[in-house]
């Protein structure tokens, strides 16, 4: 309990959890000075206080007092001397100084006796809270922040001596948020420091990781009806083209006539439908993650079996447009500026015809290799697996440096 | 740190994005009645694919790697999305401008020939895979590790110092 009458007015703490290794709070040392000083003070009929009240961060406030109010705005505020436990927050300290302050200069005097009788219950109130907890060390009230002041005598109370007096710990903590310190109540901070072991198991309920499986399984749901949906379509246009092309493929230009108008709009429909597969398939062997895509292949894995079929029944249908525009665009021989010379219909739908076999054998069997494994899916594996244990230590915040994990590609 | 909301938006965008550039390859060969039709449908299929290239780098400056300033670490992990997309865009571009050339006088025509039909399916092919990868690539980017500080991080910057 150092006498540290002239001491410049301290900076505020940069971090909120600056190290303070003694005990919080030093009652019964602080409690006899203070009613002391408010003795003082109380004999000097409050000419001059000498308590002083530094607005650091270690000082506890009484409620203002609704009698104490300011009878005309003072401007210099800090280095003047004014009388003790006005304060409340950072806010109301301004005006509570000022009003103090104000009050010295006119020669009003304070109430003495209420001080100390309205600070009792705050202490006790303040002191369990930090006992308890192993954090409250940081939080918590350096002894050598309190300065006191037993002596009052009136040499060293001119108006212009720097602040000196009584200060005590108060219930706020200047915590620089977005550059600017704002009061934050201490045993609220000292409560979240307490309960970050809780909280932390506590994750935000929708992080944009949420949302990127959740549209990821969205996705693989549209692929898992596409594959179904892709090997149906296929097969059934196979099983049209072969019934209307006759026995042997007898009745070609037949086929022509009723198939024109539904050559191309199916062309269209399956190449959604591969483009759709195809990436579903990608997704699930992870095909970004070109090692895994090919040790999954060599091992003949049945998913990289699809992917790769989707991928060559989505080639060859492509390779069919041309054919399928010829289609579209069929007019018999004998009209006029016709694509279709006579006798030309057998070699150009042949090859057709089968292309169209083997992407529905090609799709077909793709969709039974993905349906023998639905739930297999190594992109979320890879992409979203690593996070999870990684979690509590992001959620932290203290520690984040833990998981050496790289986000995938 | 990305907020979700912005998030969900941004996905949502690029989503829609991607699904009007599947919807124009897989029917713009249906919806030809007027050359004019097909123009505008190829137009603003090429600007979606503009848009979806813009967006994703206006992520990648928005992730703490890239505000770090390991800029080539941000473009070796995507830069099989950014070259595809690229490569998809070009493609785009020139087969839009092949067919709408030989098409304009005459929707109706068979234009097709063995150079424009190569064309053809190396476009859609890389369409396939623009898909794929830039859908990964945008779900890629929800990871909150790239919005954060990581021990990850620092070796690669360690790296990168050496």
């Amino acid at each position: 309990m150092g006498r540290k009458q002239v001491r410049p007015p301290r900076a505020l703490p940069p971090v909120p959890s600056a190290i303070q290794d003694d005990i919080p709070l030093s009652r019964p040392k602080k409690k006899k000075p203070r009613t002391k000083t408010t003795l003082a003070s109380a004999s000097l009929e409050g000419l001059v206080q000498t308590a002083v009240h530094r607005p650091s961060e270690g000082s506890e406030l009484p409620t203002k007092d609704p009698r104490e109010h300011p009878e005309a705005p003072v401007q210099r505020r800090q280095k003047k001397t004014r009388p003790p436990l006005e304060l409340e927050t950072a806010s109301t300290q301004k005006k509570a100084s000022s009003a103090s302050l104000l009050r010295n200069e006119n020669g009003l005097s304070v109430e003495p006796a209420e001080d100390p009788v309205i600070q009792k219950p705050r202490r006790k109130t303040k002191k369990t809270q930090p006992a308890e907890l192993q954090y409250a060390d940081e939080l918590g009230v350096e002894d050598e922040d309190i300065i006191t002041d037993e002596q009052n005598s009136p040499e060293q109370q001119s108006v212009f001596t720097a602040p000196t007096g009584v200060s005590q710990p108060v219930g706020k903590v200047f915590v620089e948020k977005s550059r600017r310190f704002q009061a934050a109540d201490r045993s609220e901070l000292i409560k979240t420091t307490e309960n970050i072991d809780v909280s932390m198991d506590v994750k935000p309920s929708w992080t944009t990781r949420d949302v990127a499986l959740s549209v990821h399984r969205a996705f693989r749901m549209i692929g898992l009806f596409s594959h179904g949906f892709l090997a149906g379509c296929a097969v059934w246009n196979v099983v049209v083209i072969y019934v209307l092309a006759g026995d042997r493929l007898s009745d070609l230009p037949n086929l022509l006539q009723q198939y024109k108008t539904l050559a191309y709009p199916f062309q269209s429909l399956l190449y959604l439908l591969l483009a759709l597969s195809t990436v579903s398939a990608f997704d699930r062997i992870d095909l970004a993650k070109t090692s895994v895509a090919i040790r999954n292949f060599l091992a003949l894995d049945p998913t990289a079996l699809a992917s790769f079929l989707y991928f060559t029944a989505l080639t060859l249908s492509l390779s069919q447009q041309m054919t399928s525009d010829r289609i579209h665009l069929y007019t018999p021989s004998s009209v006029n500026g016709s694509l279709w010379a006579e006798g030309i219909e057998e070699q150009v739908l042949q090859p057709w015809i089968v292309v169209n076999l083997v992407v529905a054998v090609l799709v077909g069997l793709s969709w039974l290799f993905l349906s023998s494994r639905p739930g297999m899916d190594l992109s979320e594996e890879l992409m979203f697996s690593s996070d999870v244990e990684e979690y509590p230590d992001k959620d932290k915040g203290i520690k984040p440096l833990h998981n050496a994990n790289s986000p995938s590609e | 740190m990305l907020q979700t909301s912005n998030y969900s938006l941004v996905l949502s965008l690029q989503f829609l994005l991607l699904s009007y550039d599947l919807f124009v390859n897989s029917f713009s060969e249906l919806l030809r009645m007027a050359p004019v039709i097909q123009l505008v449908l190829f137009i603003i299929q090429d600007i979606a694919v503009l848009f979806n290239i813009i967006i994703i780098f206006l992520m990648f400056f928005n992730t703490f790697v890239f505000q770090a300033g390991l800029v080539n670490l941000l473009f070796r992990k995507f830069k099989g999305t950014i070259i595809l997309t690229a490569v998809y865009f070009a493609l785009s571009i020139s087969l839009h401008v092949w067919v709408m050339n030989l098409r304009w006088k005459n929707s109706k025509r068979f234009v097709w020939t063995d150079g424009l039909q190569t064309l053809f399916v190396f476009q859609r092919l890389a369409a396939v895979l623009y898909c794929y990868f830039y859908k990964r690539t945008a779900v890629r980017l929800g990871d909150p590790r790239f919005y954060q500080d990581s021990l990850w991080l620092r070796k690669e910057f360690m790296q990168v110092r050496r």
